[in-house]
């Protein structure tokens, strides 16, 4: 067991979907190899709507609004279903060995939720987690979104949270393939946008912090965002 | 030899099988993505423990798996 971790933290700022899964799959690679620390990925994508391994095509209820709008649908190798991603939206991926840590995806999975929850809270956002479903909620509205994949024991892809985007989207699928749920922002919740360069310094904050507390492993250096 | 699913999580024993990247027959090589699972938000990338020959696939595209549970034969190449 490692008593210590470094991680880079890389803001892409705004980016294509399929230029930074290219570029998850290059580092989850060299994370293999062992030729780079931990990092965490945080970006805003262009709009799209992904597909995870197991979503099924008709969670799209309103096809030719993507269509019309030229937002691409992208079928892609992560756990969970449909979600959308746009500007406004902070995704995380973390390229993370598990292996020196604790080898439990729910366990991983949890600690993700908990810290964007607390991040949010942070923020001001009242998140909470749920024991009956995967994601992170503000009041009964789901707020953000979880899809993960992991080989040799290193994660990537991650998580999505809605903090200034639109999410009107959203409104014209069965996000997570489920017809009921309804979706919000920070924005939504707050009635107002936030600053992005302050929501991704909090989340990266936080994930070191919680990092830290679940797997008992201390950070090595400062919390500092690379462009 | 047998190559089972490994433990994904203490708290969830269960796993689908969404794609195996080989079949039958086919040479497999150490440390190569093998089969893939998906578990909670997870997708899982399991990869061959040895050089060999995928002699048998148990379980198939869809099927659900345990912790455990035999998924795959292999024929271990032992000439090196």
């Amino acid at each position: 067991m490692r008593k210590y971790f470094k991680m880079d933290i890389r803001d892409l700022g705004l980016a294509k979907y399929e230029d930074v899964l290219d570029l998850q799959k290059e580092f989850v690679s060299k994370r293999i190899a062992g030729n780079i620390p931990d990092t965490l990925i945080m970006v805003e994508h262009y709009p799209v709507v992904t597909l995870g391994r197991v979503a099924e095509e008709d969670s799209i209820i309103d096809r030719e609004f993507f269509d019309k709008s030229g937002i691409p649908v992208v079928r892609t190798g992560r756990g969970g279903k449909i979600t959308y991603h746009a500007p406004g939206q902070i995704v995380l991926y973390p390229v993370i060995d598990l292996s020196s840590r604790k080898k439990d995806i729910s366990f991983y999975i949890d600690f993700l939720e908990k810290t964007v929850a607390g991040s949010l809270n942070r923020l001001g956002v009242p998140a909470h987690i749920s024991e009956e479903r995967r994601g992170v909620w503000a009041g009964s509205e789901k707020i953000a979104f979880i899809g993960v994949a992991v080989r040799r024991w290193v994660t990537f892809h991650g998580v999505s949270v809605n903090i200034n985007n639109d999410c009107g989207p959203f409104f014209r699928m069965h996000p997570c393939g489920e017809a009921d749920i309804k979706v919000t922002s920070a924005e939504m919740v707050l009635g107002r946008k936030l600053d992005m360069g302050e929501v991704k310094k909090v989340f990266a904050e936080r994930f070191i912090k919680d990092l830290e507390g679940e797997y008992g492993i201390a950070f090595a250096g400062a919390v500092g965002i690379k462009q | 030899m047998e190559l089972r699913l490994p433990e994904l999580s203490e708290l969830n024993s269960e796993a689908v099988i969404t794609f195996w990247h080989l079949s039958e027959n086919e040479r497999v090589l150490k440390d190569d993505d093998l089969v893939e699972v998906v578990t909670d938000k997870a997708t899982f990338s399991i990869p061959a423990p040895c050089d060999g020959i995928l002699m048998k696939i148990w379980k198939k595209d869809g099927e659900v798996i345990r912790m455990n549970d035999v998924i795959a034969e292999i024929q271990e190449d032992r000439s090196q």
